[in-house]
């Protein structure tokens, strides 16, 4: 009786559900089953180079924002075992269609934080919305440099204290430097990729999220050891590994 | 020690270089500017006049390729006796970043800016004034600039900012504008009485990775991009692109903006535009602003 | 520098000379490589600008190269003090060109009979000249020694390497920051809008303006000469953009020789003024107007009979003025046309003025007694003219056009004509001293950059001078001289 029209009902549900799985595995990206990730870790072989601290005389506030905190260049940031801090891991090879101009709702935040660049990478896609705040009571100025002619525009705007964040985009996959001109010391990067894309933390570890089955290129990018390449293949509900190694010049 | 001094910046332009070096600041091939030679983009509307780049072949080689080069790249053959710091180099016109514009930063110049850049000249440059040729002529290079640069076939130029009418000069206006010189922070390339030595000033360096002086209002050297009022306004609502100085567009309003010009010109030495700023500073005794003081005042 | 002496060398038979200058043709042609033209070079390497910017063909300047000049070689961007200079930077260039010509003119040539060593007689016969040969060399050198203080010093020499200074002069430029108060003291050129000393030209009678220098026949005085570079004082205003200009010049009537060997007691003026309009697509086009208006002396005191040197006295006046105009008819093709009416007082008609000139190195011409042979005749008290006497005035014309097919290569040709309206003396032949002169040639510059410059040029130049004997409606005949010259321009 009741068991049959619920039975009924359900069937409906189902079918209605897995309708809907399909149009999102094959529509947008969306975290479900099916969709798989890479993980893996980023390690340094050898010494690391020491990174030299930074002068900040030139503006008595940086300097009394690292009176007990000293900073350091980060151009190679090692962690304990080894593991390679920012680290940008992307699928160089293999996006399918609706992955490559996938654009995430997230807006990555690029913080000025007591002098410095919060995080010192920043990694978005094309297009992506993406945001530059100052946590600082010093003036700074938010100049990202990328090359012209790949289609990214620089530009330079100036960020004194309490300004108001700047929210831009960039429209072509580039490794773009940033600098504030004010404080020479500081330099960052904008990472844009195309597709799913992680950072390693200070353990040097990553997880890309939400990767569709099939055969990839991952690259890892460091700006002082530039990039490596690993091929991998993602099955469907099982994670799949890179791990990298740079060697340390 | 010497050598300290130049620690990062050596370091910062080593890693710039390696990411800038690379990639495509290859050059342009004269095959891809010959094709956009024809396209519409190579091609002027200043006022009534209107320029097309092919009559500009025979002027741009007369006339500019020396320091601006067969491709536009800023490497003609006299470029090598003009390095940085006491010269600049000559504008690299496939990457289509201009200091001089009335449009926001990361955008392209109108036709007209680049009409006024080729007919002023750039003071404590090698660019000169172009005013002896005529204006079809100017026209004309202002459209052969355009066929240098990928840019002008897919960007529209931006929109030119709004500048409110020019009021009047009162005292408020010179004090207010020395406040907002404080908030922005402006002395420290600048230095608090305009002297280009602020604490950030000696480390300046442009987009090439070259060192570069930021503007000294003192010495009587002109601005770079015209002296009238509302060609300084422009440059720190739209900030000099391809340089430190930024845009300041989204930091002051229009009104705080005269403040600002005006007491800019209090700091300059005398010359035919700043009389009465210069009169109100000294009566009011206008003393430097405090760098010292608590940020935010 | 540019003032060939008529070389009587040995006569080569025509047919030979015919070769030679179809071979000459043909070389330089061949050699004519087309290498990118780059770019005085010392200005070059102090402002990285290619020599073409400011030179519509190297040497004649351009309105860009105009207002540069007009600033006192400043390009205005507060970097001209020489401070800031590299320090390779050495403000000379010097410049000489070596050629081949063939010069062809009339002489009067004695006749001898045989066994008498004596001529019996003399005939007008054609000499032709041919060989290699030089021009002088110039030292330039000019610039600012300062912010807004500039000097142009040029010592040159003729063929021979007997140096003079043909410029020295230096300027205050922008006086009290105004463009229009400029002021220059010392040797320097006329502010001629068609300039001599900036002339593509080389052969002898083609190497100069013959407007700028003409003198009716037996006419003294040999001071007017606005092709020559004078010795003076020049205030010269500009508009900022150089479109509007105006000069003022006060000189000695010396025609630049220094020691005040001559015109050490008379004094001219130089006045000129030009406008300058956008004509759009057909370029720039220039109008102007020049005066140069003076005395010269007609007497001097005399020692044993020879005239004392800076004694001149019995200034009499003279005047030649004109229009100027430059005319740009598209970007390849200009037009220069320089017009004069001029007019000599009734004594220098006569004769008188020259007594002691000197050909402008400072040394005189004539060291003997006036009125002997080679000396002209000095205006002693008491003396008159002949009756009838008038003032002689004439009317010239100077047409110079350009093709340039690009800063490389330039295409000239120049036609001028003077025409006498009054002779100075009744009964002389109406045509007496008249001038037609044409010329033609091409200059080539493979490269032209910072460092030196070279030019492959070819000239021919056809004078024609109405001082041969009476036809029948009793007017000169007109005796040609001709020259084709072939050389290379060079400057470093």
């Amino acid at each position: 009786m009741k068991y049959h029209r619920n039975r009924g009902l359900a069937a409906i549900l189902a079918t209605l559900m897995l309708v809907g799985l399909v149009t999102l595995v094959t529509g947008h990206r969306a975290s479900a089953a099916g969709e798989s990730k890479i993980t893996g870790t980023v390690k340094l072989d050898g010494t690391p180079p020491h990174m030299r601290g930074i002068d900040m005389s030139k503006d008595p506030y940086c300097v009394k924002a690292h009176a007990n905190n000293p900073a350091q260049m980060e151009l190679v940031v090692v962690g304990k075992n080894g593991g390679l801090e920012n680290v940008v891991l992307y699928l160089s090879q293999g996006l399918p269609p609706q992955l490559e101009n996938m654009k995430p709702n997230t807006v990555p935040v690029f913080d000025q934080k007591n002098c410095m660049y919060t995080p010192h990478v920043l990694a978005m896609d094309v297009n992506q919305d993406f945001k530059v705040i100052t946590s600082d009571q010093t003036a700074h100025n938010i100049h990202p440099e990328p090359n012209p002619l790949t289609g990214n525009i620089p530009w330079n705007q100036s960020q004194p204290p309490g300004a108001p964040p700047v929210v831009k985009s960039w429209k072509v996959p580039e490794m773009i430097p940033v600098k504030c001109n004010i404080h020479p010391w500081m330099h960052g990067w904008f990472v844009v990729v195309k597709g799913p894309y992680a950072i390693t933390d200070e353990n040097g570890s990553y997880t890309i999220e939400n990767v569709p089955p099939g055969n990839y290129t991952v690259t890892a990018w460091q700006e002082t050891y530039s990039t490596q390449t690993q091929k991998v293949t993602v099955a469907a509900g099982k994670a799949a590994t890179a791990d990298f190694t740079f060697k340390a010049k | 020690m010497h050598r300290n001094l130049l620690k990062w910046p050596l370091l910062l332009s080593v890693v710039v270089a390696l990411c800038l070096s690379g990639a495509s600041y290859a050059q342009l091939t004269t095959d891809q500017q010959q094709e956009w030679l024809h396209s519409p983009a190579a091609s002027s509307h200043i006022g009534n006049l209107s320029g097309a780049a092919r009559a500009a072949a025979l002027p741009y080689r007369r006339y500019c390729v020396g320091c601006h080069g067969d491709l536009g790249d800023g490497n003609g053959e006299n470029a090598v006796w003009m390095p940085p710091p006491m010269y600049q180099k000559p504008r690299d016109f496939q990457l289509a970043i201009f200091k001089c514009r009335s449009t926001p930063t990361g955008t392209l110049p109108t036709d007209q800016d680049l009409f006024d850049a080729i007919t002023r000249g750039f003071d404590r440059t090698n660019m000169p004034s172009w005013n002896p040729l005529t204006k079809q002529e100017r026209a004309d290079l202002v459209a052969w600039i355009k066929h240098f640069s990928p840019r002008w076939q897919t960007e529209k130029p931006g929109t030119p900012i709004q500048i409110p009418p020019e009021p009047e000069i009162t005292p408020e206006r010179v004090k207010a504008g020395q406040d907002v010189f404080g908030k922005m922070q402006c002395w420290k390339c600048h230095g608090v009485q305009g002297m280009a030595n602020g604490p950030s000033a000696s480390t300046l360096t442009d987009d090439l990775g070259q060192p570069i002086a930021a503007f000294n209002f003192t010495d009587g050297s002109r601005p770079k991009c015209g002296a009238t009022d509302q060609d300084i306004y422009r440059i720190f609502m739209t900030g000099l692109d391809g340089t430190p100085m930024p845009s300041f567009a989204d930091n002051i309003k229009p009104e705080e903006a005269w403040d600002l010009v005006f007491y800019l010109r209090s700091l300059q030495p005398h010359n035919a535009f700043n009389a009465k700023e210069r009169q109100i500073s000294k009566q009011l005794g206008l003393k430097p602003v405090n760098p010292n003081a608590p940020p935010g005042q | 520098m540019r003032m060939w002496a008529q070389s009587h060398l040995c006569q080569k038979p025509q047919r030979v000379s015919s070769v030679l200058t179809a071979a000459f043709a043909l070389i330089f042609l061949i050699l004519s490589s087309s290498q990118s033209a780059t770019a005085l070079p010392a200005f070059a390497r102090k402002y990285g600008l290619r020599c073409s910017a400011c030179h519509e063909s190297w040497p004649a300047l351009n309105n860009f190269g105009l207002k540069f000049r007009d600033n006192g070689y400043q390009l205005m961007n507060d970097r001209d003090a020489p401070i800031w200079q590299n320090p390779g930077y050495w403000p000379v260039t010097f410049r000489i060109t070596p050629i081949w010509h063939r010069v062809s003119s009339l002489s009067q040539v004695d006749t001898y009979t045989a066994g008498n060593p004596v001529p019996t007689g003399s005939t007008m016969q054609r000499i032709s000249s041919t060989g290699f040969d030089l021009s002088g060399l110039d030292f330039h050198t000019g610039g600012t020694l300062e912010k807004n203080f500039s000097f142009y010093v040029l010592p040159s020499s003729d063929s021979t390497g007997a140096f003079h200074f043909e410029s020295v002069n230096a300027r205050l430029d922008n006086i009290a920051g105004s463009s229009w108060l400029n002021v220059k003291l010392g040797k320097f050129e006329l502010n001629n809008l068609l300039s001599e000393k900036r002339t593509l030209w080389l052969t002898g009678n083609g190497g100069i303006y013959q407007t700028y220098h003409f003198i009716p026949a037996n006419d003294g005085n040999t001071f007017g000469q606005m092709g020559d570079n004078q010795l003076g004082m020049e205030y010269m205003g500009h508009s900022v953009d150089d479109r509007t200009r105006v000069s003022a010049a006060l000189l000695s009537s010396a025609d630049g020789s220094v020691g005040l060997i001559t015109g050490a007691n008379s004094y001219s003026g130089f006045f000129t003024f030009d406008q300058a309009f956008d004509a759009g697509k057909l370029g720039t086009e220039r109008l102007g107007a020049y005066a140069f208006v003076g005395e010269a002396a007609t007497y001097y005191l005399t020692s044993g009979g020879v005239p004392i040197p800076g004694s001149g006295i019995g200034n009499k006046g003279f005047s030649r003025v004109g229009f100027y105009g430059q005319f740009y008819l598209g970007p390849h093709f200009d037009l220069n046309v320089v017009t004069q009416h001029g007019s000599d007082n009734a004594y220098f008609g006569q004769g008188y003025g020259s007594a002691i000139a000197s050909d402008g190195d400072g040394t005189a011409t004539c060291t003997g007694i006036a009125g002997s042979p080679g000396c002209p005749p000095n205006n002693t008290p008491g003396t008159t003219l002949p009756s009838g006497s008038r003032a002689p005035t004439w009317n010239g014309y100077t047409f110079e056009a350009r093709y340039v097919y690009s800063p490389q290569l330039i295409f000239k040709g120049v036609y001028e004509a003077e025409r006498m309206s009054q002779q100075a003396t009744p009964g002389t032949p109406s045509n007496l001293g008249n001038i037609n002169n044409y010329s033609i040639g091409y200059r080539y510059n493979p490269f032209m950059t910072s460092r030196a410059g070279f030019a492959y040029f070819g000239e021919f130049n056809l004078f024609q001078s109405a001082m041969g004997p009476l036809n029948s409606s009793n007017k000169a005949t007109y005796q040609n001289t001709s020259e084709l010259l072939f050389g290379f321009d060079f400057d470093f």
